[in-house]
């Protein structure tokens, strides 16, 4: 097989074994990889009905065919498992370097399965496959956790690992590689460690061998170029990474604030990229491979939030920034380095202390049982809360459970901003009506990487959409969120796929993106045929969540009964009824959201 | 009549020299349109920019009214 390694390695936790298996080729033909393969055999060897932390629940970390060649971005990774935040799939995404050095062992999966006694790691050089006690590293946080591998074994090794959040079992918990990246999103961190399992440390110098290696190399090349020149002339991704979005979510008024009550916020030019840029930006920093550079390298040079990490990004920014109200930018990067250091999503972590912050003030949780006071704009009261998050202390220990279980138990289940009980990330779908039908309808609960459909509503790419319409979106949402599923398979980041290996019309199409998995593999894929597959993943996954009982594809009540009071959206709320009908009747599901017996069987599946 | 016109990120750079922050209010003719107005400064009317109206997304032949305020940004993946 060219690409892709065609071997997986399994890993027993319970029984401290592992072992290696072939992949089917025709399964990564049929599922692409990354996302598509992972999803496959946990479909195949997981009950959805399982409960996400018991051992019999399974976690697929996933490298795809274009991860460790020469596309750019070619850099991705992908866990796969039963969400314990929204109880149906999760598949979070990152870069960062660890993807390269997880496919450069060897293999494009490992599985991991049961659950340990006592803490444990893994250590992968290549054929070299070993679980090792962790007692030494369980309690440390991620940064410590790394630097203590590397020396331990080598600079040269990579590590993925969790911190107490995920030790803990907060179901907003992370897989931080290479310190500052993030596996973030459904509870991923809480399922590793619910294994015992504290880190995976990957060195290894297998590249995958390409079907044409010289052709594949001077599409790189050319993509890379055609990169390079965007951000010669100045691109916004390079000068401020994605920090330059506030400006323009607060422009269009779909800048969540305070926990989605505005959606603009009077203090925007404080935490935006200009501030960023101005006051703590040391420089960008690529993933392993990326012409972009996104990443932000910063330092609060002193003053009680000192320090020095990576971030913010716009998720975060919008999160712990003006979904909490903070207008504190030093205070709202400390923020953000402790989540990384703790093992967290920003985002679930924001939201949730955001929705807190709206029970607090509106009388519905007291202040004897919060600890505090925690109103909206309190930075410091933000960050404690987030410590305590981490290590479930006091009020903390409602806040690990996510936004929704929090305001369920506090008897205001309509203020938490969820679906599948999972937090919404920083587009007010209000204001932004093909959002808001892929937050209702997306496998994993509310996300942007589910199918960013605000790459055309928001930022024009690769053409401008009304975001207050419904027109159409029900196409449009159905053709990202196959889109994306296929960007995940393949390896690759969104922010370069999306422009420079799609064709730019309305309906993105894949040509540039099949040509590379063709030079890659050796398939002969056409673009219809990867799309097929593309929606094939969709739908496996869709069956998964179906039967793990996650049925219904709706919005919180803000969303559908509470008008934007504010901005360019003011007075408008999802109307997803407008939308939903045609999305079901495009995907060729019935009006209950099942795929129908002809749709499975035209996919075989 | 007098309207604001913001030029968020990197088109900020198109403002004239020593203009605070990313935002001026300009003097136009009663009849501008949402294109002539941000032609002012140079931003490309093509589809490698993205141009509102208050927010809202309009025909760039739209005229202005008084007190209204166009934004542009280059269009770019997002976050």
């Amino acid at each position: 097989m060219y690409g892709w390694h065609g071997r997986l390695l399994r890993i027993n936790l319970t029984t401290q074994t592992t072992s290696i298996e072939d992949i089917d080729p025709q399964v990564c033909r049929d599922f692409i990889g990354g996302r598509g393969v992972a999803m496959y055999y946990l479909s195949k060897e997981v009950d959805p009905t399982v409960d996400p932390l018991a051992p019999e629940n399974k976690m697929i970390f996933a490298a795809g065919p274009l991860t460790a060649t020469p596309a750019p971005t070619g850099n991705r990774y992908m866990v796969v498992t039963k969400s314990p935040l929204t109880g149906a799939v999760a598949h979070s995404n990152s870069g960062g370097e660890f993807p390269t050095w997880m496919k450069r062992t060897g293999f494009d999966l490992f599985i991991f399965e049961g659950r340990a006694e006592s803490p444990m790691y893994l250590l992968v050089n290549e054929d070299q496959v070993e679980l090792r006690p962790a007692g030494h590293l369980w309690g440390k946080d991620t940064h410590e956790t790394t630097d203590l591998l590397k020396a331990e074994h080598s600079d040269e090794a990579r590590v993925a690992c969790i911190g107490p959040a995920g030790e803990n079992l907060a179901l907003m918990a992370a897989i931080i590689n290479d310190k500052h990246r993030a596996a973030a999103r459904s509870g991923v961190g809480a399922v590793m460690g619910s294994k015992n399992l504290k880190a995976v440390v990957a060195l290894g110098t297998k590249n995958p061998p390409l079907h044409d290696a010289e052709g594949m190399r001077s599409l790189s090349v050319d993509t890379s170029k055609n990169v390079g020149a965007d951000v010669k002339k100045g691109s916004n991704m390079r000068t401020y990474g994605t920090s330059y979005v506030p400006a323009v979510t607060n422009t269009l008024g779909i800048f969540p604030t305070y926990n989605f009550q505005q959606g603009t916020f009077e203090h925007t030019d404080k935490i935006d990229g200009e501030a960023l840029k101005n006051q703590y930006l040391i420089r960008p920093t690529p993933c392993y491979r990326c012409p972009l550079s996104c990443g932000r390298l910063t330092e609060v040079p002193d003053g009680p939030y000192k320090g020095k990490g990576e971030g913010p990004e716009y998720e975060t920014i919008s999160s712990l920034g003006s979904g909490c109200g903070v207008s504190d930018l030093a205070a709202l990067i400390k923020a953000n380095y402790l989540c990384n250091e703790y093992g967290m999503d920003t985002i679930g972590t924001g939201m949730t202390i955001a929705a807190a912050m709206e029970l607090y003030e509106k009388g519905y949780v007291p202040e004897d049982v919060v600890g505090m006071s925690l109103k909206f704009g309190d930075h410091d009261a933000m960050i404690a809360m987030i410590r305590k998050m981490a290590y479930r202390e006091g009020f903390g220990d409602d806040l690990a459970q996510g936004s929704y279980r929090l305001c369920e138990k506090y008897g205001h289940p309509e203020i938490a901003v969820t679906t599948r009980k999972q937090e919404f990330p920083g587009y007010d779908p209000r204001g932004s009506q093909g959002m808001g039908l892929l937050y209702a309808t997306s496998n994993k609960g509310a996300s942007h990487m589910e199918g960013d459909v605000a790459y055309e509503e928001v930022f024009g790419v690769p053409v401008k959409e009304n975001p207050l319409t419904t027109e159409g979106k029900a196409e449009l949402v159905k053709h990202f969120e196959d889109s994306f599923a296929l960007i995940d398979s393949a390896g690759l980041c969104v922010f370069v796929a999306l422009r420079y290996v799609f064709s730019k019309e309305r309906k993105i199409w894949p040509e540039r993106l099949t040509e590379m998995m063709n030079l890659t593999t050796g398939i002969g894929y056409t673009p219809e045929e990867i799309m097929k597959s593309a929606e094939r993943i969709y739908n496996i996954e869709r069956m998964f969540l179906l039967k793990a009982g996650s049925t219904e594809d709706t919005l919180p009540y803000r969303m559908l009964h509470e008008p934007l009071p504010d901005g360019p959206a003011a007075g408008r709320v999802v109307e997803l009824d407008k939308m939903l009908p045609e999305f079901y009747q495009l995907r060729g599901w019935d009006a209950q959201g099942w795929p129908t017996k002809e749709k499975l069987a035209e996919l075989g599946l | 009549m007098k309207i604001t016109v913001k030029l968020l990120a990197n088109y900020k750079d198109l403002l004239p020299p020593g203009s605070v922050g990313n935002t001026i209010e300009i003097e136009v003719p009663r009849g501008t349109t949402v294109a002539e107005a941000v032609s002012r400064f140079e931003v490309p009317l093509d589809d490698s920019s993205v141009i509102v109206l208050n927010g809202l997304t309009v025909d760039l032949n739209t005229p202005v009214s008084e007190g209204d305020t166009v934004a542009a940004f280059s269009a770019i993946a997002g976050g």
